[in-house]
C-alpha cells in the first residue's frame, strides 16, 4: 500500500440530486504525475475537493499516503484550487509566512524557502509589495509558491495551467518536473490534453461523473495502437470521414488526425488524398489523447 | 494550535498596520481631550454675546433684566463669590452676555412690533425679542421670538428673573420690608453630588451624562466597527476563495477561533492605546481639565471598558462572521449588517433611558440580557454603580451565550465559506449547523 501516494475507492457525490462523481476509482503511484483529465463539468474539482476533505462524498473510501483523510495529513499536501485568491492587503513575504505557519512551517523557514522560490520565480523584488499591486500573472506565480512552500510530498493542482500566459505555463510546467524529480506526487486536472500530454505519467479521464480511461500513458496509447495517420493538406478534405476504412477524422482544416480501421489501410487512404488534395505531409501517427477521449466518449455514447 | 496563531497573528498584523487604525487610535483621545478643553477654551477666548430687545409693556422688568450682575455683585460682599458661580455656570451652559435692549414702543401695538421685529431677528440684527404684556402680573405670559428657542439657558434666565421681579413687586406691593423681599426671592443653586463606594465626589450630572454618553458611543462604534472587519474578511476570503485554501491547510475551527482572536486582540490593543494616551493626556493637563472629568475616569472605568469591550466584541463579532460567511456579495453582506446594527443600537437607545434611570426594572433586566448587557451594563457602571452580583451576571451570561455563539459559528462558517453562488436560505443554514 505505501507506494500509492492516492487511492480512491468508489467514490459517489451527489449534488442536489444530480450526480457529480459517478463510482470513480484509480489510484496514484509515489512519485508519479497523474493526470485528471476531462471537459469542464466533467467531476474534475469535485473529484479532487473531496480528496482534500472540503466536501464529504456520499459513498466510497479516500486514501493518501497510504491512511485515510486525517488533519496532520494537509501539512504533507499542496493544493492548488481552481479559484485562485490570496488576500489582496497582505505582502508577498508575509502572504508566504501566513500560508507557510498554516502549514505547520517555523517562520524562519519560511523566509529562506520563501525567498529562495521567489527568486526563482522572478518575485523577490516584490516581497515588500501587496500582492493586489502585483500584475495577474504575478500573483498567480505566488499562488504557486505558496503551494509548494512547504515541501509537500503530493501536489493536488486543480488545473494549474488556466489562466497563465504560454511563459507561465512552462515555468509551471518546470515546476512540476522538478518537484516530480524531488520525488513529490503530483495530480493534477485539465481540461487542456495537449499539455498533459506532453508531461503525465499516467492519466485518468473522466466525462459526466464518470470514468472513462485510466492507466499509464503509454498503456492508453498502445491500446489504441498505430492506427493514426496526421496529414497536413490543403483543399477539401470533407470527402475523408466517408471513406469506407476511415472511422474518424478530426479534421482542423490545414490538419486532420485520421483513425483508420487497420494500419494496413494507410496506402489506400495515400492514394485516394494524392488525387483530391495537396498533400503537404503524411505520417503515422499516435493518437492525441484528445482523439482517444472523444473515441471514449462516443463509444459511451453509442452503449 | 499553532495553526490558531498563525491566523491569529496574520489578522492582526493586517488590521494594526492600516492607516485607518492608527488614525483612529491616535484620532479619538484627540476628540477626547477636545471635550475636556473646548468648555475651558471656551471661557477663555470668547463666548458669543446676545442681544435680545425687550418690549416691556409692562415696564420696569428690564432693569430686573439688566440689573442682575450689579445686583450679585454686591452680595459678594456677603462672603459668597457670586460672580465665580454665574461664570461657571456660564462656562457650562456654554453661553455669553446677554444684554436686554429697551424698545421704544412709542403707542405701537404688539403685533406691529413683532412684525418688524421678526425681520430684525431674520436679519440677525439682533438676537431675539421679548415680549412682556401690560397684564403679565396676572397672566404671567410672555412671549419670546428668535431663530433660536433651544438655548435653554438664557431661556431659564428670562423665565426665573421674570418670575422673581414679580415676586418682589407683590411683596413690596404689601409694604414688606425691601431686605426681607431680597431674601426671600434670593436663588438657589444646587451642587450635585456623586455618591459611591470609594467616596462621594462633588460631581456635575451634566458632565457625568456627557462623559457617559461619550463613551457607551466609542464602545458602540469600535464595536460595530470591529464587528464589520470580521464580516468583510470572511467575506473576502469567500469571494477570493482563499477560503479553500484555508480548510485545505487547517481545521476550520481554528481558523475562525483564529480570526475572532485576531482582530479580538488588535480592538484591545487600540483600547489600550486609548487608556495609555488618555491618562498620559489627563496627567500631563490635570490642571486644566474640569474636576468632573477627572472624577469619571477612574481606573475602574478603564477596567469595565476593556471588559465590557470585549465581551462585546465576541458577542456581536460572531453574528457579523455568520453574515461573511453566508453571503456572496458586500451588498447583500451591508443589508444583514444593516439589521445586526439595529440590535446593536437598542441597548444604546435603552441606555438614554438607563443614564437617566439607571436602576429601574427595564434597565436592569436589560442590562442582564447578553446581546444588550455589553453596552448597557456598562453604561450604568459609568452613571450608577449597579450591585456586584448583577455585574457578575451580565459577564457570566454573556459568556456563556459567547460560547454558544462560537460553537455555532464554527459549524456556520466550515459550510458558508464553501458555498458559492447562492444565497442560503434560513432552513439550509440550519442544516448547515447538523452537518458534522
Amino acid at each position: 500500500m505505501s507506494e500509492l501516494a492516492l487511492s480512491l475507492q468508489d467514490l459517489v457525490k451527489d449534488f442536489d440530486g444530480k450526480r457529480a462523481v459517478d463510482h470513480i476509482t484509480f489510484t496514484a503511484r509515489k512519485g508519479e504525475i497523474l493526470g485528471l483529465l476531462g471537459p469542464n463539468g466533467a467531476g474534475k474539482t469535485t473529484t479532487m475537493r473531496m480528496v482534500m476533505d472540503i466536501i464529504a462524498p456520499d459513498s466510497g473510501s479516500i486514501e493518501i499516503l497510504g491512511q485515510p483523510f486525517s488533519e496532520p495529513l494537509k501539512d504533507r499536501i499542496g493544493y492548488l484550487p481552481e479559484e485562485r485568491g490570496l488576500y489582496r492587503k497582505l505582502k508577498v513575504l508575509d502572504t508566504l509566512l501566513f500560508f507557510g505557519e498554516l502549514k505547520g512551517m517555523k517562520a524562519a523557514a519560511v523566509r529562506e524557502r520563501g525567498r529562495k522560490l521567489l527568486q526563482q520565480f522572478q518575485l523577490e523584488a516584490y516581497e515588500d509589495k501587496k500582492v493586489e499591486e502585483l500584475s495577474k500573472g504575478m500573483a498567480q506565480k505566488l499562488q504557486f509558491i505558496t503551494t509548494i512552500l512547504h515541501n509537500p510530498e503530493l501536489l493536488i493542482l486543480d488545473e494549474p495551467f488556466s489562466g497563465l500566459d504560454p511563459l507561465n505555463i512552462e515555468l509551471v510546467k518546470d515546476i512540476i518536473l522538478t518537484s516530480k524529480r524531488e520525488g513529490t506526487t503530483i495530480i493534477y486536472s485539465t481540461h487542456l490534453m495537449e499539455y498533459a500530454e506532453k508531461t503525465v505519467d499516467s492519466l485518468v479521464m473522466i466525462d459526466k461523473g464518470r470514468k472513462v480511461i485510466d492507466g499509464t500513458l503509454a498503456a492508453v496509447k498502445a491500446e489504441y495502437g498505430q492506427k493514426f495517420v496526421k496529414v497536413q493538406y490543403e483543399g477539401d478534405a470533407r470527402f475523408v470521414a466517408g471513406l469506407p476504412y476511415v472511422r474518424s477524422c478530426r479534421d482542423s482544416g490545414r490538419e486532420m488526425e485520421v483513425e483508420l480501421d487497420d494500419i494496413s489501410s494507410r496506402d489506400k487512404l495515400l492514394r485516394d488524398l494524392l488525387g483530391r488534395l495537396a498533400v503537404n505531409g503524411f505520417q503515422l501517427s499516435e493518437p492525441s489523447l484528445q482523439n482517444i477521449f472523444i473515441r471514449k466518449v462516443q463509444e459511451g455514447a453509442g452503449a | 494550535m499553532k495553526k490558531i496563531l498563525a491566523v491569529v497573528k496574520k489578522e492582526y498584523k493586517v488590521i494594526v498596520k492600516k492607516k485607518s487604525f492608527i488614525i483612529m487610535t491616535v484620532l479619538t483621545p484627540v476628540l477626547m481631550a477636545g471635550m475636556m478643553f473646548v468648555p475651558v477654551l471656551l471661557m477663555r477666548v470668547g463666548r458669543t454675546d446676545k442681544t435680545i430687545a425687550v418690549a416691556d409693556y409692562a415696564g420696569g422688568y428690564i432693569q430686573a433684566l439688566n440689573a442682575k450682575p450689579a445686583e450679585k455683585k454686591e452680595k459678594k460682599k456677603a462672603g459668597v463669590d457670586l460672580d465665580a458661580i454665574d461664570q461657571q455656570k456660564a462656562l457650562r451652559e456654554g453661553g455669553g452676555r446677554i444684554t436686554f435692549q429697551a424698545v421704544d414702543l412709542a403707542g405701537r401695538d404688539a403685533a406691529a412690533l413683532v412684525k418688524e421685529f421678526e425681520q430684525k431677528v431674520l436679519k440677525k440684527e439682533i438676537d431675539g425679542l421679548l415680549l412682556i404684556p401690560a397684564e403679565v402680573k396676572a397672566s404671567r405670559q410672555i412671549s419670546y421670538y428668535s431663530t433660536s428657542v433651544s438655548d435653554f439657558a438664557t431661556l431659564k434666565y428670562i423665565e426665573s428673573t421674570l418670575r422673581t421681579a414679580i415676586s418682589k413687586q407683590l411683596l413690596l406691593e404689601k409694604s414688606i420690608d425691601p431686605a426681607v423681599v431680597d431674601e426671600a426671592t434670593r436663588e438657589i443653586d444646587m451642587e450635585t453630588f456623586k455618591v459611591k463606594k470609594e467616596g462621594t465626589t462633588k460631581s456635575d450630572s451634566g458632565m457625568d451624562y456627557m462623559m457617559s454618553l461619550f463613551m457607551i458611543v466609542i464602545l458602540f462604534m469600535i464595536l460595530i466597527n470591529y464587528g464589520q472587519m470580521i464580516m468583510r474578511g470572511v467575506l473576502e476570503e469567500k469571494t477570493s476563495r482563499i477560503s479553500e485554501l484555508l480548510i485545505a491547510s487547517a481545521r476550520s475551527t481554528h481558523i475562525f477561533y483564529g480570526k475572532l482572536l485576531g482582530i479580538g486582540l488588535a480592538g484591545l490593543t487600540q483600547v489600550a492605546l486609548w487608556i495609555v494616551l488618555g491618562a498620559i493626556l489627563v496627567s500631563r493637563f490635570s490642571g486644566s481639565i474640569d474636576a468632573a472629568i477627572l472624577s469619571f475616569l477612574t481606573p475602574e472605568i478603564a477596567l469595565y471598558f476593556v471588559v465590557f469591550f470585549t465581551l462585546g466584541f465576541f458577542v456581536y463579532a460572531i453574528p457579523y462572521a455568520f453574515i461573511g460567511a453566508a453571503v456572496n456579495t458586500d451588498q447583500e453582506a451591508q443589508q444583514f449588517a444593516g439589521v445586526l446594527s439595529v440590535l446593536i443600537i437598542v441597548p444604546y437607545i435603552l441606555g438614554i433611558s438607563a443614564i437617566q434611570n439607571p436602576n429601574s426594572t427595564l434597565t436592569v433586566v436589560a442590562s442582564l440580557f447578553p446581546l444588550f448587557a455589553p453596552i448597557l451594563m456598562f453604561m450604568r457602571i459609568t452613571t450608577a454603580m449597579p450591585p456586584l452580583w448583577q455585574i457578575a451576571a451580565a459577564i457570566g451570561l454573556c459568556l456563556l451565550t459567547i460560547w454558544g455563539l462560537a460553537w455555532l459559528g464554527a459549524k456556520i462558517f466550515r459550510v458558508g465559506m464553501l458555498m458559492y453562488g447562492k444565497k442560503p436560505t434560513l432552513g439550509e443554514m440550519l442544516r448547515w449547523v447538523r452537518y458534522k
